[in-house]
């Protein structure tokens, strides 16, 4: 069977099976913290429950809650912008830096601005841009793209951090030491936030009643960068927005449980005002987003608070590392993201799910994820991306189960390895790379029945 | 009371002596049983790989050949579980009604909740790791998935204790899926057999002699690895093991 | 059209099915002891809490804790270590030099060690760019959780806030916990 791109590099990370057995065990472990801090709330479920119904209701009432975000934005002094696309996204921001003759940004961790490429734009306009979360830094230095949305290193081990530090940031060769490494990028980063020109940061929540965005980070990266520099830009995700802080209390308390074990993110910021004499932009981004609304099986995505906690509980995911899928945003999540951005393009990581239903029950949002890529598959036909063997499969299963006679017939004998099988397990060689074919008992339960074997006298 | 007994295909091929086990417990319990000799597959297989069109056809066969009964009764969480949760929505698309979605259950669960067993005769002294299967688990919540905050439970643990003798244990990662889903097994291969196995290892670190489930797909899949290392450990579905004796 | 126009109008065209805000009546967690478990969460995030005790003196305390303090960042009023007034400098930059902040919290929050900060400085930078920090709060201003905190918050006039929860951290590397990524190495809270 011709297998997927997903599959087709999922195949390539378990060559080495040593760090595929690491990268695996790095993500359970975060699932494992995971567990266990939502163990010690009682009201875990009930609060998933809240998280749900707030992200629905924000979603639907999306213009009227911009509107209002917007207009208390803009009365405490921040401009507001409106980007239709990426590409408005990042000529808006370009156009921001320019007027401030900005040479350097610094800028911390924003899946937006990745899913805009910002930083390519940027770098081509004469922007110098700088990572300054840490993970995001390492990647930038090493001149790769993140892996997972909230450990973006998370499949580099601490000796080629190391390598690489020791060739870009003069680090001592061969010290591949976590802490020693990190003071080295402290060092490094803070000269960089104190020469920058501006900051730029995502957002993790918009509240419309206050007009203010919210950021959560451990590192204090968007903190450093936006509290040094005069001019600040955000850019925030249409489906950031939620009505208010008894929203926000709600989802402040899912989002670092669920993502990494913590109780909560080292901070929590507000930020409502430009720093004194300064400026403070924030770009709201559609970028498909509402086009999204119309699709009722799959509006739930938009729920995603990206946490990452499906990814860490993925077993196909920990197994086959973020790289293997063909949309930036890897994982449950990112299967079903990148179909809704282009289904043509995205289509073969649909095959990256056993369908566990793990990822739904971590979800803190509560989004169906896995129940979403089942509904995908159903669309591979329609898009011309169907796999034509699965596809002869299922035709020839439906032709053998619809006709109960020769299904019976084919029960009967077990030299049905040229037809039935082929059905009944699958593709063979496939199956047996690594498994054996099961035997076929001598008599099947209909024939024993029909035998009258099984009724007792 | 009328149950009808679902036997999954592949079950009916590779494993008769679980449909067997399932006979007799169901009859054991004084139930009258009886096996539609028509019933072929419930569709799951194609509907997972993307062809629900193509599952349709067997959801309307099986609705007819089962709507006349009280239970619907499978020694298969996750093919009940398609039964159960696909089929109202797949029918509808054809303005069809599905009559057995409100009334199939996984054997284990039928003992449990319906026929509510709290007596088995048999004996089974051995150590078993449990798998827990994902989609009784998830989807027909046999147990509590470990993912979330609910107290703890296992019906077909509690079942298992019914029978004398046996010890059951369960391994680390103690619900992570065992890398079938049906065609993904084949899609994704080298995932697939990593998963699996990943779990197999994990049961055999318990150091049971058996790897048990309510589910025959992935005890297949398992079975499959176990057959292909030489590994010691065997494979057994609860049901035979409930059916002890009988 | 403006894209602003145009965004708006595709959100009210696409909109579907509408939800009702959900009813808060959350029966959230609530500690007993909210002391100790302020203290114990506070340690458990990276940090520390100490209590002061009666007929000591603050000023004692912080220096024993940081004996190798020298450029000490502080408005508190009762603080005598200071040498430098933060308000005093033109440029947030010139913080970049502090080795110990001390600033007073509005509040704490039992479940996850979070203080409130509402922005009370000129320059909000030294709260993250100082090497380590000390938070005094008021042991009587405990809260259960990120609900009952909400409901005390109203945004600062200096447009800043911040929820502070352990010193900064980072496990970027191999999953490994790094305490001190940008911001402060060490936090202590001195509840009074």
């Amino acid at each position: 069977m011709s297998s997927t791109k997903h599959a087709q590099n999922a195949d390539v990370f378990q060559q080495n099976k040593e760090k595929a057995t690491w990268h695996d065990n790095a993500l359970w472990f975060v699932r494992e913290k995971r567990d266990r801090i939502s163990k010690t709330l009682p009201e875990w479920e009930e609060l998933r429950a809240l998280g749900e119904k707030i992200k629905l209701h924000s979603v639907s009432h999306l213009a009227s809650y911009l509107e209002q975000f917007a207009a208390n934005a803009e009365a405490n002094g921040v401009i507001v912008h409106w980007a239709k696309d990426a590409e408005e996204h990042n000529a808006i921001a370009t156009e921001i830096l320019q007027k401030h003759n900005a040479k350097k940004v610094v800028k911390s961790k924003s899946m937006l601005t990745e899913e805009c490429d910002l930083n390519h734009y940027l770098e081509a306009k004469g922007i110098e841009i700088i990572e300054s979360d840490l993970g995001e830094r390492i990647l930038q230095l090493n001149g790769t793209a993140p892996s997972h949305i909230v450990l973006p290193a998370i499949h580099m081990k601490r000796e080629e951090v190391g390598e690489l530090f020791s060739e870009k940031l003069n680090t001592e060769k061969g010290n591949s030491d976590p802490t020693y490494l990190t003071r080295a990028a402290r060092v490094s980063l803070r000269n960089d936030f104190l020469t920058a020109d501006a900051a730029m940061t995502g957002v993790n929540f918009g509240i419309a009643a206050t007009g203010e965005i919210v950021i959560c980070t451990n590192e204090g990266n968007a903190d450093m960068g936006t509290s040094l520099a005069k001019l600040h830009i955000a850019s925030m995700g249409l489906e950031k927005l939620i009505p208010d802080y008894e929203s926000l209390s709600v989802l402040t308390r899912l989002l670092a449980r669920s993502a990494t074990g913590q109780p909560t993110t080292t901070y929590t910021s507000h930020f409502r005002k430009p720093v004194e004499g300064g400026e403070f932009h924030i770009i709201l981004v559609d970028n498909g987003r509402s086009d999204i609304l119309s699709n009722e099986e799959h509006i739930k995505s938009l729920n995603c608070i990206r946490c990452g906690a499906c990814m860490n509980t993925c077993p196909v995911y920990r197994r086959s590392g973020g790289y293997s899928y063909t949309y930036f945003i890897p994982g449950p999540i990112g299967i079903n993201l990148g179909m809704l951005k282009d289904p043509v393009k995205h289509s073969e990581n649909l095959s990256a799910c056993s369908l566990c239903y793990s990822c739904n029950n971590v979800c803190p949002v509560k989004i169906d994820l896995a129940d979403q890529i089942y509904k995908w598959r159903q669309d591979l036909d329609s898009l011309g991306k169907a796999n034509s063997s699965k596809k002869l499969i299922s035709t020839g299963m439906q032709f053998l189960f619809t006709h109960p006679a020769l299904f019976r017939t084919s029960l009967k004998f077990s030299s049905l390895a040229k037809y039935a099988p082929r059905s009944l397990t699958f593709g063979l060689k496939e199956w047996e790379d690594g498994r054996s074919l099961p035997p076929f008992a001598k008599e099947s339960f209909t024939e024993m029945w029909k035998k009258g074997k099984v009724k007792k006298k | 009371m009328k149950v009808g007994l679902f036997v999954p295909c592949y079950v009916n091929a590779v494993y008769p002596e679980v449909a067997l086990a399932s006979y007799k417990l169901l009859t054991h319990f004084g139930v009258d049983v009886d096996y539609p000799v028509d019933q072929t597959c419930c569709g799951q297989p194609m509907a997972n790989a993307g062809f629900e069109g193509k599952a349709l056809p067997l959801a309307k066969q099986f609705n007819d050949l089962f709507e006349e009964f009280d239970y619907i009764v499978a020694p298969s969480g996750s093919c009940a579980g398609f039964v159960k949760d696909t089929y109202p929505r797949l029918m509808e698309k054809e303005g069809c009604t599905s009559k057995v979605s409100g009334k199939v259950y996984d054997l284990c669960e039928f003992l449990y909740d319906i026929l509510k067993v709290d007596k088995l005769p048999g004996k089974f002294p051995h150590k078993v790791s449990l798998h827990n299967s994902c989609h009784g688990l998830r989807e027909l919540k046999l147990g509590s998935a470990s993912e979330l905050n609910i107290k703890p439970y296992s019906k077909v643990k509690a079942l298992l204790n019914l029978v004398e003798g046996v010890k059951v244990v369960e391994p680390i990662r103690v619900d992570e899926c065992c890398g079938f889903g049906g065609m993904f097994s084949i899609e994704e291969p080298a995932i697939s057999i990593r998963m699996g196995n990943d779990r197999v290892n994990g049961h055999s670190d318990t150091e049971a002699e058996y790897i048990t489930g309510a589910d025959s797909s992935c005890l297949m899949h398992m079975g499959g690895i176990v057959d292909k290392n030489k590994m010691p450990i065997k494979m057994i579905h609860v049901v035979e093991i409930l059916a002890a004796g009988l | 059209m403006s894209s602003k126009d145009y965004i708006l109008n595709n959100i009210r065209r696409n909109t579907r099915q509408v939800f009702d805000k959900p009813q808060m009546d959350l029966n959230a967690i609530r500690f007993d002891d909210q002391l100790a478990q302020f203290i114990e969460i506070s340690k458990a995030v990276g940090g520390d809490a100490v209590v002061l005790k009666e007929g000591e003196d603050i000023n004692q305390v912080i220096r024993s804790l940081y004996p190798d303090a020298k450029e000490i960042a502080s408005t508190v009023e009762g603080i005598t270590l200071t040498t430098l007034n933060p308000d005093e400098v033109n440029s947030p930059k010139e913080l970049e030099a502090v080795d110990l902040a001390i600033i007073e919290g509005s509040f704490g929050v039992c479940e996850n060690g979070c203080i409130w900060l509402p922005q009370q400085i000129k320059h909000k930078a030294l709260y993250f760019v100082t090497q380590y920090l000390v938070i005094v709060l008021d042991r009587s201003k405990l809260v259960n959780n990120m609900h009952e905190g909400y409901k005390l918050i109203s945004p600062s006039e200096k447009g800043f806030g911040v929820y502070i929860s352990g010193p900064s951290k980072t496990a970027d590397i191999e999953q490994a916990l790094v305490v001190g990524a940008h911001g402060p190495k060490g936090l202590t809270v001195i509840l009074k």
